[in-house]
Parts: structure tokens; C-alpha cells; sequence
């Protein structure tokens, strides 16, 4: 089964785009063009499979640990990619041609139809070789996880119809004749066979770059577990895209499957929940994270609400938009879907006392799907006490607020209980906008 | 000076934006012509803070949409004309002649497409210049000289009396014009005259055909909505006065009265979610500045005191990209109206929402210090909501120069219904539970029995 997630979702964490600020350019590393691309396949499907899930990780580990680089340069498949796709019967070089007024012609002016395909032959050639060699050069112990792709990788390469190819040596000059039947055995009689063999090239591109950025950045590889097992274990979790992050650690167990979130503003409850969000999302890919230690039992979805639109030009207030949200959430969570939940700021968009009540009403309900995760974040403290002395399995954390002064100094670390840290009057002072008001000159009396 | 509205406020009421379909520049746009397209947007980007100014304009488009005329000429033939004219002519009349005839020669050997164009150009502008100056003769004949309208009659009779057209305006009081086949030398002589010696006429005429085209599509609009003008007075005056103001938006929508002066500069607006706050507020807003535009606006009757500028909060964007919360953008928001404010402008102000970002304790103290503070600028005109109705009491002890009106919403059964009816006072509706319980949020995610046991008795 897919692991599910949707737009808001991805939007709220920047997952997606080659944009500056999104998850995805931290490891759009990849040397190919159908590195790339596959990339962006595996960040949108990520796996709901703990054995597929570590098992891409492992490789990742592996090819961290022995600091692999991949051994081809981009423009040699830029090459060969063009070549293969030119299946025009009409191009296809014969033997018979080659007769001596060609080769005057060849002396005198360049062909470039004839230099295309010698290159690309010539790419085929170089590509067998190379990754024949890569392949022969890793895991020489018999427990490895890439083991199985490596076996299926060398039979592919021993395909009988590939022997000349191979046979044939890379740095010679090839004469014409040999150009031409072997332009005849890669692009019509076996193209098939040769574009088999880029697939698994790819995905190396693709471990190889993820585990360099892993190296570089220290990412941790998390451990996947049994959907049953229903915990999360995340120690040192920080946001990839700052610059100065400061890491947060993170238990959740099905009797305490709720966080309730509180802060001041600017407190950093937003960038917490994001980084959570990234981690898990990255976990579900067999990604390294961004965290010190991590261990999961997998989810079959997530879900945030960090930045709801409004959709004011429809006529729906906020609060219509947020009961619309939490309608869908419920709707996959009576589905008995195991999802993690992250609401940013819930009911923010009414008066007090309906924010109130309608917190309290729709966290308890949440808190009894003991086999989902959620991380709630509010504004009305006062929920909380209600909720502590109504549930067992809510967990209270807040991100504190020290005084410097008349300046809020952020700690940025979670600490447990709930705050009543409010700051909000300190900020509008801060910023003069009372003073300005109060000195500004009043034109009539 | 102009009066003042920046992005945040235009994008709020969504004013301009010809590629917004629900602008309300689009609203008005029912131009015929690009020229006139420009020039519409030209006065959304600059609505007048001179009184005189405002109510001659409002005169101009009463008078058309009283007149009911539909737009005399065909945009098409418009755009051939502004081409045509756009071109140029030749420096005098022996080069022109002698281009002409060389442009002739050369389609009658090569059919080169360059003489027909002219002449197709040429024949095109004689025949809009024909039906413009037929109808403005029409509209001076029926009002005279000394309407809304009459300085540009006048200045379009002057260059029709223009010696120069003498001998084309004998030739189409003829009547054989259409039908006769135009010699070369005719062109030639034609050419010279309208795009040369006549060159700063005929862009007056063109100006003015878009002033035309834009005053009647805006009166025609005024007409088909039911708008009505708005009569300005000077700023000494001090204040906004509008019944049944509604959305221009909206149809059927329902008319509110709003009155803001000296000793009530001030509207404190408070009701339930959905209960029609914003609209309200933008209908207000929209009405102000299209009232300095001199436009028609949506209320049956309308008379304010020019202010200085405009500034609303309504769709406060996060801006999480810089690092601010929501809570900060609105601060600084806040922020940046409160100095304007101090500078001893007459501007006029929309909160809505007011500090929403942040927690109950906090958006109460801000709401009360700010609104506090704003409130003795009298010069200003203020509308503020809010969901902190607790705000609304203190205030009402303290200060007599604020007014307090609510947006009530009645309830049928289990199915809020909303008026959209102003009335005097605080809101006390709450019904932010019975939208989830509507939604059936609870039932969604609990069974029966989880329901029953946590919920014992329903929370309202």
C-alpha cells in the first residue's frame, strides 16, 4: 500500500520543487538526468513497508560507509540517451556503404551523423565497462545489503547478446565495419537489454549522491519498525534548512500519542512541527533525517496543517476552513488508517470561547485513536488543564520564553508542561506602535 | 496630493487587476476600446482627494447613464484608426504626394500591400471621425454647450469647424463618399491632412473618444447595478455617511447604513464566523474609494468628506519566509498604519481581525491598547472587529466617541442563519461547536460509545 499524504502536506514542509528552500534541492545531487528524475519519483511515493524502507536505507548506509563515488560522468548518459532515442530505421548504419568515395568524403568534411553514433556506440561501450568494474569493486563480503541488486546487475551484464560489446575495448579506435554492426545490435536488435541496464544505474546515482549529502550534512538513518509496534523514537530532530537549528528529542508511544503543543509566538512551534513533518516524510523514503537517532514504526500516512489558506474569496471564513480540514483528517482516520497528524495553531480562526471548546472536543477525540500520532499546537492554554485531567495519553510540551530584560529571548528546546508565556504586548511595545500613537499629533480636539 | 491606498489595502478590497476576474476595476470594465481600457485603469491608480474634482467627474457619468446611449462607434475600426494615425504622416505634402504615388505605382505592378493599407486606413478614420462627429453634434443639440460634457463638445466642434477638413466635410455631406472610388491624389491630399497638419487634433479626438468610451461604460454599469454617486465634501467636514451600502460584488446583497463623523469616528463591529464581518468591511472600503474616484458606488445614498488615504488589514499574508509569525506581520502592520495615523493625515482604517495570531490574553491587551489609542485621532475614520468581544465591553465604558455594532446571526434548529443586518450593540453569538457538530466531526472520529462516554453531555 502507498504511503498517502497530500498537497497541504507537502506545501507545509517545502517537500517538493528544485526551489532554494525545499527538502528536495538538499539532495538533488545527482551526477544523471535520470538520477534526477527518479529522484523526484521516490520523494513522491514513499514507501509504507518497513522491510522496503530499511532495505533502501541500508544500501544508502552501505554506500556511505565505504564513501563510494559514482563512477560515470553525466554527459556520457546525456549521450548515450540521445543516441538510443534516434530509432529511425533510416539512420542505422549499413556495412555495405562503406566504400572508398565515403572515406574521401570523411577525409575532406566531417560527418556528424557518423561521429553522433560512433559516440554513442562508444558511450555503450565505456558505460559496460565501468559499471562491470564498479560492480566487481563492492561488497566483497557476502552480507551486504545491495547483494541481491548486484546479482541481478551481473547477470544482466552477462547477457550473451552484450559479449562483443564487452569484449570490445574501450580505448581503441573502433573501425567502421564493427561501428556499424554494433550500431545495429544496441539500437534495433537489443535496445531493450541496454536501457534494462540503465534503471539500476540510476538508482545508484540516486543512493550514491543521497548517502554523499548524508555524509556532508550528518544525517542520521533511521530505523524502520513493524507498523504494529506503534512508537517513535526521534532524539535531536532540527530543521534542514536552518542555519543555526536547534535539535529536539521526541518519544511517542500509543500512551502518549498526542503532543499538545504550547509557545508564545515566535517561540518556534511552527519550525518544530516542520521538522518533525521532514523526518518523518524522509524515514518513509529510507532517507537519511536530519536528527541524531531515530526509530519508527511505519506510518500509513501524514497529514499537517501548518499554513491553511484561507479561501476568503469563496466566502469561507477561517474557522469554516480549519472545521473542513479536521473533517477530511477525521475521515481518513475512520478509515483505521495509522497516520501522524501535525495541526499547527488549531481553531485560530473563531473567538475564545468556541476555540475553547472546540479544542478540547476535537483533541480528546483525536487522543482516543491510540494507534495514530498527533502534535496539536495551540494558543488557548486553557484547554490543556481541561485535557490533562480528562486523558492519560496526552503528552503537554511547550517551547519556553526567557526575559532578557524587555527583550524575549527563545530557547527553542521543548520542555514539558504547559506555558503561559505571553509576550504578545511585550512585542507591540517593543515595536513603539503605542507611543507612536500617543505623540502623534491630533488634529482636532 | 492624491489619495493614498497601498498594496495590502488594494489587494484586500481587490480593487484593481485587469486579469482578476472579480475585481472591481473588471466590475467597471465594459470598455470598448484599449484606449479606454488604459484610461480606466488610469483612474483606478489615482482617485482624486479635490471635492470640485470628484463631483465633476460623478457629474460626467450621471450624465451618461442618464443619456443611456449606447457607445456610437465600433471598437475594431478603433483600433485601425489608432494605427493608422499612430504612423505618421510624411514631412510635407510634395514628399507625401510623391510617396503616395509610389506606393501606388507599386501595387498596380507588384500588389505591394502598403497603399491599400493606407487607404483602408484613411477611409476607416474618415468614416469613425463621420459618426463621432455626428453624435457629438447629437449631444449638443439636445443639452447645448454647458453640460458635463460641454468642454469636450466644444473642443471637438472647434476642430470639426477646422478650416482645414473644409473640403471633407463637403465631400461626405455629399453622401457619395462610400461609393466613390477615392483617387490617388485624394489620398495623398487626405493623408497629409489628418496625419500630419492635423496631428494634435486628431489626438485630442482620440482622447476624448476614450473619455466617452469609459464614461458611458461606467455609467452603463451604474445604471445595470443600481449604483449610486456618492456627493463629496471638503475635508473640514469629517465625515462618511452611507445607507444601504452593500458589496458591489454581490448580488442581493443586503444594504447596511454606516455613519462615521467627529464624535463617533469610531465603528466597533463584532458577530459570529460567517456572520458577514469582512464583507461588511470591504463593502465599506471599496464604497470609500470609489467615492474618490467619483465613481458610482454600491448604496443608495452616499456623502463623505474627502480623506487623505485608505489602509486596510483584512488578509494579513504570514510572511513565514522572513521568519514572522502571523502574530509579528499583524504588529507590523499595526505598525505601519499607526505612524501614518501620526502624521496627521484623515485616513481611513479597516482591522479586521485584529491580532488574531495570538493568544486570548495578549490579543485582548493589544486590541484594547491599540483601539485606544487609535480612537483619539478624530480626524481618522476607524472599523474594527474582532472575536475578543470582551474588548468591546471596556471600551464602551470608557469612550462615548465609539460606535458598537454586531452582525447577529438567529438560529433555526441546529442551522445557524445570518442577516447580514447591522444592529446596535455586542455580538454575544457563538457558534463555532455547532459548525462541528454540523460537520459531524465528533461522530467521525469516535463511535457511539466513545462519543457517549466522553462527551456525557453535549459541551454547549
Amino acid at each position: 500500500m502507498r504511503f498517502i499524504t497530500d498537497n497541504q502536506t507537502l506545501e507545509d514542509l517545502k517537500i517538493l520543487g528544485r526551489g532554494d528552500n525545499s527538502v528536495m534541492s538538499i539532495f538533488n545531487r545527482t551526477v544523471t538526468r535520470g538520477g534526477a528524475e527518479l529522484l523526484d519519483e521516490l520523494f513522491r511515493y514513499p514507501l509504507s513497508d518497513a522491510n522496503a524502507i530499511n532495505h533502501r536505507s541500508g544500501i544508502i548506509q552501505y554506500f556511505a560507509s565505504i564513501k563510494a563515488v559514482f563512477p560515470f560522468s553525466g554527459e556520457l548518459f546525456d549521450v548515450l540517451e540521445q543516441y538510443l532515442s534516434h530509432t529511425d530505421e533510416r539512420t542505422r548504419l549499413s556495412p555495405d556503404e562503406h566504400t572508398l568515395g565515403k572515406k574521401l568524403t570523411h577525409l575532406i568534411a566531417e560527418d556528424t551523423e557518423y561521429k553522433n553514433i560512433y559516440k554513442g556506440v562508444t558511450a555503450v561501450i565505456d558505460i559496460l565497462h565501468g559499471f562491470r568494474s564498479f560492480i566487481d569493486s563492492i561488497g566483497q563480503a557476502d552480507e551486504f545489503p545491495y547483494r541481491a541488486e548486484k546479482n541481478a546487475i551481473a547477470e544482466l551484464l552477462s547477457d550473451p547478446a552484450l559479449a562483443l560489446l564487452v569484449k570490445e575495448q574501450s580505448n581503441k579506435k573502433i573501425p567502421y565495419n564493427k561501428v556499424a554492426a554494433y550500431d545495429t545490435l544496441i539500437r534495433f536488435r537489443h535496445r531493450d537489454t541496454i536501457k534494462r541496464i540503465l534503471g539500476p544505474i540510476y538508482h545508484l546515482d540516486v543512493y550514491i549522491s543521497v548517502a554523499k549529502v548524508a555524509l556532508q550534512r550528518g544525517f542520521v538513518f533511521p530505523r524502520a519498525l513493524p507498523k504494529e509496534q506503534h512508537t517513535l523514537q526521534l532524539e535531536g530532530v532540527y530543521h534542514p534548512q536552518l542555519k543555526d537549528p536547534v535539535p529536539n528529542t521526541l518519544h511517542m508511544t500509543p500512551d502518549s500519542n498526542l503532543v499538545f503543543l504550547t509557545g508564545a509566538n515566535m517561540a518556534g512551534k511552527s519550525t518544530f512541527m516542520k521538522s518533525l513533518g521532514i523526518a518523518l516524510f524522509l524515514a518513509h523514503m529510507g532517507f537519511p533525517v536530519p536528527a541524531r537517532k531515530m526509530e519508527f514504526s511505519v506510518f500509513d500516512g501524514i497529514y499537517t496543517t501548518i499554513n491553511l489558506p484561507d479561501n476568503l474569496g469563496l466566502g469561507a471564513s477561517h474557522f469554516y476552513a480549519e472545521v473542513l480540514r479536521v473533517k477530511k483528517l477525521a475521515k481518513e482516520l475512520s478509515l483505521s488508517k495509522d497516520l501522524f497528524i501535525i495541526f499547527d495553531e488549531l481553531f485560530r480562526g473563531t473567538n475564545v470561547k468556541d476555540a475553547y471548546e472546540a479544542t478540547i472536543a476535537i483533541t480528546g477525540a483525536f487522543a482516543q485513536r491510540r494507534n495514530s500520532m498527533f502534535v496539536i499546537s495551540t494558543h488557548i492554554m486553557e484547554a490543556g488543564e481541561v485535557l490533562r485531567q480528562q486523558f492519560g495519553n496526552i503528552s503537554f510540551q511547550y517551547l519556553p520564553t526567557k526575559m532578557n530584560g524587555n527583550d524575549p529571548v527563545y530557547t527553542y528546546t521543548l520542555e514539558a508542561g504547559i506555558t503561559d508565556d505571553r509576550h504578545g504586548m511585550v512585542i507591540i511595545r517593543n515595536e513603539g506602535i503605542i507611543d507612536i500613537l500617543k505623540n502623534g499629533k491630533k488634529k482636532i480636539s | 496630493m492624491s489619495f493614498t491606498a497601498d498594496k495590502q489595502t488594494l489587494d484586500d478590497l481587490n480593487l484593481p487587476g485587469k486579469y482578476k476576474p472579480d475585481s472591481i476595476y473588471n466590475l467597471f470594465n465594459r470598455v470598448h476600446t484599449a484606449g479606454g481600457e488604459k484610461l480606466l485603469d488610469a483612474l483606478f491608480q489615482h482617485p482624486l482627494t479635490d471635492p470640485d474634482e470628484i463631483n465633476r467627474r460623478s457629474e460626467l457619468f450621471r450624465y451618461f447613464q442618464q443619456k443611456k446611449l449606447p457607445f456610437p462607434l465600433v471598437g475594431e475600426s478603433l483600433n485601425v484608426m489608432e494605427n493608422y494615425l499612430g504612423a505618421g504622416g510624411g514631412e510635407n505634402f510634395l514628399i507625401a504626394m510623391i510617396g503616395t504615388a509610389r506606393r501606388k505605382l507599386l501595387d498596380s505592378i507588384v500588389r505591394d500591400e502598403a497603399y491599400v493599407r493606407i487607404k483602408t486606413g484613411l477611409l476607416t478614420t474618415i468614416g469613425t471621425l463621420r459618426t463621432f462627429f455626428d453624435f457629438m453634434n447629437r449631444l449638443e443639440k439636445e443639452d447645448g454647450l454647458d453640460g458635463p460634457f460641454g468642454k469636450q463638445l466644444q473642443s471637438v466642434k472647434k476642430i470639426f469647424n477646422d478650416r482645414r477638413l473644409e473640403g471633407l466635410r463637403t465631400e461626405w455631406d455629399a453622401g457619395e463618399w462610400e461609393a466613390k472610388e477615392l483617387s490617388w491624389l485624394k489620398v495623398a491630399r487626405y493623408d497629409h491632412l489628418l496625419r500630419r497638419l492635423l496631428q494634435t487634433e486628431m489626438a485630442t479626438v482620440t482622447g476624448i473618444i476614450y473619455q466617452l468610451d469609459v464614461y458611458m461604460s461606467v455609467g452603463y454599469v451604474a445604471a445595470l447595478k443600481g449604483f449610486s454617486y456618492a456627493c463629496a465634501l471638503p475635508a473640514a467636514f469629517n465625515t462618511i455617511r452611507a445607507t444601504g451600502l452593500r458589496h458591489p460584488r454581490l448580488e442581493r446583497a443586503v444594504g447596511n447604513p454606516v455613519s462615521l463623523h467627529q464624535d463617533g469616528n469610531m465603528l466597533f463591529l463584532t458577530g459570529a464566523n460567517m456572520a458577514g464581518k469582512s464583507t461588511l468591511m470591504k463593502a465599506f472600503g471599496i464604497s470609500v474609494y470609489l467615492a474618490h474616484m467619483g465613481f458610482p458606488v454600491a448604496a443608495e445614498e452616499m456623502t463623505f468628506s474627502v480623506k487623505d488615504g485608505i489602509y486596510s488589514s483584512i488578509n494579513v499574508p504570514d510572511n513565514l519566509s522572513l521568519g514572522h509569525s502571523h502574530f509579528y506581520a499583524e504588529v507590523l502592520r499595526v505598525k505601519k498604519v499607526a505612524l501614518e495615523v501620526s502624521l496627521s493625515k484623515d485616513l481611513v482604517v479597516i482591522f479586521d481581525e485584529l491580532f488574531k495570531g495570538t493568544n486570548v490574553k495578549d490579543a485582548y491587551d493589544a486590541t484594547l491598547a491599540v483601539t485606544e489609542a487609535l480612537s483619539e485621532y478624530r480626524n481618522c475614520f476607524f472599523i474594527i472587529s474582532t472575536h475578543i468581544i470582551e474588548v468591546g465591553e471596556t471600551l464602551r465604558e470608557r469612550y462615548d466617541n465609539i460606535q458598537f455594532a454586531r452582525l447577529p446571526t438567529i438560529m433555526e434548529g441546529m442551522t445557524p442563519r445570518y442577516l447580514y443586518k447591522l444592529e446596535e450593540g455586542i455580538t454575544a453569538d457563538r457558534h463555532g461547536m455547532m459548525i462541528i457538530e454540523n460537520e459531524g466531526l465528533l461522530g467521525i472520529i469516535l463511535s457511539e460509545k466513545e462519543k457517549a462516554s466522553l462527551y456525557p453531555i453535549n459541551p454547549r
